[in-house]
């Protein structure tokens, strides 16, 4: 039923490799991309994968380095596919051992390993007792206990929930005048093929006429009586029991202290009592707002000392557990003496601890919940059973794995070199379109106007298109940012032509259609770049999003660029999620533009609170592009991942 | 005024003296002891000393010698055939490969008269590892062969051109001076380029590109990456201006006959063992 089973080392020199019959396509396609999109994106934290037709299942062998991966079709679903890589991994590693834990990389070489007949073995093995466990054949009603029971034996005044049900369906069937014997013919088949241990419905053996005649009574008897009347005779399910009275601890015995209807003497006092406070919280607020604004240091500094409480709650907390480990006596300490000094496997309890101070730390750095967690999750999988070398602790080496992880996710997958690229499309005399989309309030047109102001300066022409056709001053404000473009860099240095220009057609029409317009005059006109701004939106905002995804599968544009703040928390998470979705949902081709990079503004505004960088990257696997980091036009970077990483890894 | 001058000089002289002053009793009284002690013993103690000196220096001299360039390094892109090359040179043998992530490292005897041993260091391609990687062994590098694969350069000429940038701005690079092999594989498949051909390419496109990494943003913490000016201003780049030598050469890993065959690369191995 596999498809393949391959074992290769992570330095990619495969060990052994097993192809099913029928089988002709290469594996090393799809193991390619489950190397290239899983592990190295760290979201090994789910080990399976699908790849077109394939579903590929893999295991990390930290400790010789290898790589078990196991293809089979996504049709079918075999269950015995997770406990079969563990067993092939447990059996490879013990038979090879010895020439696995030679150094360097020549014992993969050197070494043949003749795994044919153990692994046909191990897998005939997992599949018979796949095959022992497949669901019993059901009973049929003659074999079943119920046939034996008598139907008297079986009734009960107070039925269980389920038996309630096929009851209820009983009386609303005989309320719309159906004859009587038929639902409860189809009450007993239902009943009967509804499982064995489901509780029989007492009534069965009754007419409809009785059975509303005893719910009536059972009704009035319940209201009568108090409400602890517990029912009798169900044996089996746990009935929910009647209502009781709640008994508030605090609460006062009489209700007679609550009663303010007597004197209305009594009540005007306290009307006035109710109007002085109105007065004086009314009187708060306009003279609160006179003279100076509170200056932000006080709230900050409230926030600080409430930061400060938790950090010492959490410091106490750990101090508890390391003191009740020390409390484990010399046991302890000599066991974390040994794990200091001699080669120690990791394992996922020593990790654990780790790993969650860690991840505090990444979403106390302003890393999304959700990422933080599958980072870690993604990182302890990475490490399992690797063996430290001396004197180096757990934690250090969770931090310098995860440090890598976090580099490794920074680096931009593919060559991001925006000025050769607009060379390119020069030489072939089409306009280079960017498309900036983002929320709303990100810094989408003042970013617009760095970029362009960076792209003069290397000597390019800009046609700026204002589709931003919804928001009050946007076209002016791309008027003003041009005009102050050109002021710096007046036409006459440039050749006589305007460096910068705007393409704007007002207000309310539709964005797909100006945005065409801009790139057919730009190509007319031989600028080089074009830059469209388009409206913020939230995106859950369907029709928006669509209205998006239509201008950029329309125009089609060399560059998608997303613009977020480093300021966004988990809400990262969600816009570019949403985005991607929407871009991906409402394209005609099979390849839809999605987007290609991000633009990560207002840096300045977060100390070492970076990881809205993290966040990005790693939902879209896309590069941060640029980095805006105030402003004025010269506030444009380009991102620097060991910086980055080592603000986030700073305690 | 000069009582006033005179003053001051006396009390910078008090001061001078205060200075020495509290030196010398130590000093009087640490001669006085090694005189007091017996002379086998003050012996003991410079021989003790004069060990740890030395064994100080050894270790120096050895660890030191262990960072000595040794390193040949397998670059390229991803894709490019290293980890087959890796196999090849080592063993001669054809293994299946998938994409590297971690580096693979094992001595290698080059095919010339001193029989010098170096260590083949086979790199992972892939755009994420690669900076990291270079980063731990490009100062151990003694010479760097960068496999480019020619059957579909032409596809991704860009890519390889800015790998190859970054290669020869990095400032370790430039000063350790490694000799740069470049090694055009994949020559069994029928377009592929010739070495010629991509070296003339390679010029083109690090002549564009030497321009616009120039022009690049800085990053945001201020620093700019590679600021080396490749080749000559005002002229085209031609890698024979560099100061590195740059070699261009031909291979092909699978070799002609696919798995079971001998894979052609000879010239790779003369040229190693040239080094």
């Amino acid at each position: 039923m596999l498809d393949f089973f391959t074992i290769f080392s992570k330095g990619g020199i495969v060990l052994w490799c097993f192809q099913g019959a029928g089988v002709t396509e290469s594996f090393t396609g799809p193991v390619n991309a489950l190397i290239r999109s899983v592990i190295l994106q760290e979201r090994s934290g789910n080990n399976s994968f699908t790849h077109e037709a394939l579903s590929l299942k893999y295991k990390l062998d930290n400790e010789f380095e290898l790589i078990f991966v196991v293809g089979f079709q996504k049709i079918l679903t075999l269950t015995y596919v997770d406990k079969f890589i563990d067993d092939v991994q447990l059996h490879f590693r013990d038979r090879y051992k010895n020439e696995l834990e030679q150094k360097g990389a020549l014992k993969l070489l050197n070494n043949s390993f003749d795994f044919g007949a153990d692994f046909k073995r191990l897998l005939r093995e997992a599949e018979d007792s796949s095959k022992i466990r497949s669901p019993a054949p059901m009973r049929s009603f003659k074999e079943s206990e119920k046939s034996q029971k008598t139907v008297k034996s079986m009734i009960e005044t107070k039925g269980g929930d389920k038996g309630k049900e096929p009851s209820g369906k009983k009386n609303k069937n005989t309320k719309k005048e159906a004859p009587a014997a038929e639902p409860v013919k189809v009450d007993q088949g239902k009943a009967s093929s509804s499982g064995q241990n489901m509780v029989e419905n007492g009534n069965q053996g009754l007419t409809a006429d009785q059975i509303m005649q005893k719910k009536r009574d059972n009704f009035f008897r319940k209201r009568m009586a108090g409400p602890t009347e517990k029912p009798s005779k169900s044996p089996k399910p746990q009935k929910p029991k009647e209502k009781q009275m709640r008994v508030w601890d605090m609460g006062g015995t009489s209700t007679k202290n609550l009663d303010y209807s007597e004197a209305n003497g009594n009540g005007s006092s306290n009307g006035d009592e109710q109007n002085q406070e109105t007065q004086i919280d009314l009187g708060m607020q306009p003279s609160s707002m006179k003279g100076d604004l509170l200056s932000v240091d006080y709230e900050s500094s409230e926030d600080e000392e409430i930061e400060e409480e938790e950090d010492e709650g959490v410091v106490v907390s750990e101090t508890s557990k390391t003191s009740s480990k020390k409390g484990g006596g010399f046991g302890g300490m000599f066991g974390m003496l040994k794990g200091l000094v001699g080669s120690k496997s990791l394992s996922q309890e020593d990790m654990e601890p780790v790993l969650e101070k860690m991840r505090d730390h990444l979403i106390a750095k302003n890393v999304a919940a959700e990422i933080a967690s599958q980072l870690c999750d993604s990182v302890a999988k990475k490490l399992e059973g690797k063996v430290m070398g001396t004197f180096t602790t757990v934690a250090s080496t969770v931090k310098q794995a995860l440090q890598d992880s976090l580099v490794q996710i920074l680096q931009p997958k593919r060559r991001v070199d925006i000025l050769r690229d607009v060379m390119e499309a020069q030489s072939q005399r089409r306009p280079f379109v960017i498309t900036f989309c983002g929320v709303n309030g990100v810094g989408k047109s003042t970013n617009l106007a760095k970029i362009s102001y960076w792209l003069i300066e290397n000597g390019f022409t800009v046609l700026i298109a204002a589709c931003d056709t919804f928001r009050a001053g946007a076209v002016e404000q791309l008027r003003t940012h041009q005009r102050r473009l050109n002021s710096l860099h007046p036409p006459e240095k440039h050749g006589g032509r305007p460096v910068v220009q705007l393409y704007e057609k007002g207000y309310g029409k539709d964005a797909a259609g100006i945005a065409m317009e801009a790139i057919a005059y730009a190509r007319n006109q031989a600028f080089d770049v074009v830059l469209v701004d388009t409206a913020g939106r939230m995106q859950d905002n369907a029709p928006l999003m669509t209205a998006l995804a239509k201008l950029i599968a329309v125009n089609v544009p060399d560059l998608v660029l997303f613009v977020g703040e480093a300021l966004v928390g988990n809400e990262a998470v969600d816009q570019l999620v949403k985005f991607n979705q929407a871009l991906a949902d409402h394209s005609m081709s099979d390849k839809p533009r999605l987007i290609d990079g991000i633009v990560l503004t207002k840096f300045d505004t977060i100390d070492d609170k970076v990881g809205a960088a993290i966040s990005m990257t790693y939902i879209t696997g896309q590069p941060i592009v640029f980095v805006g980091t105030g402003q004025t036009y010269n506030d444009l970077r380009s991102l620097n991942a060991r910086a980055v990483v080592s603000a986030l890894m700073k305690a | 005024m000069e009582a006033d001058s005179t003053g001051t000089t006396m009390a910078e002289k008090a001061d001078a003296e205060m200075a020495e002053n509290p030196f010398e009793p130590y000093i009087e009284s640490f001669r006085q002891q090694l005189e007091d002690q017996d002379p086998v013993f003050l012996i003991g103690v410079i021989v003790a000393l004069a060990v740890v000196v030395i064994t100080c220096v050894f270790l120096k001299y050895f660890l030191t010698s262990k960072t000595v360039q040794s390193a040949v390094l397998l670059v390229g892109l991803c894709d490019s055939g290293k980890t087959l090359l890796f196999s090849r040179l080592l063993s001669g043998k054809f293994k299946r490969t998938q994409t590297s992530i971690t580096d693979s490292s094992a001595p290698y005897k080059a095919k010339n008269d001193k029989g010098s041993i170096w260590t083949l260091i086979d790199l992972p391609g892939h755009d994420s590892l690669r900076h990291q990687y270079l980063e731990k062994f490009k100062s151990a590098a003694r010479a760097i062969v960068f496999v480019v694969d020619s059957a579909i350069f032409q596809k991704e000429v860009r890519d390889v051109a800015e790998f190859l940038y970054v290669l020869l701005t990095d400032a370790v690079i430039s000063r350790n001076s490694p000799a740069l092999l470049v090694a055009c594989n994949k020559q069994d498949i029928t377009m592929a380029k010739s070495a010629k051909l991509i070296q003339q390419q390679l010029e083109k496109e690090l002549n564009t590109l030497r321009v616009t990494r120039s022009a690049a943003l800085s990053s945001q913490d201020g620093s700019v990456g590679g600021s080396l000016y490749l080749g000559k201003k005002g002229k085209d780049f031609e890698f024979s201006q560099l100061p590195i030598k740059v070699e261009f050469l031909e291979c092909s890993v699978r070799g002609t006959k696919g798995e079971e065959g001998e894979a052609d690369i000879e010239s790779l191995e003369k040229s190693l063992a040239k080094l």
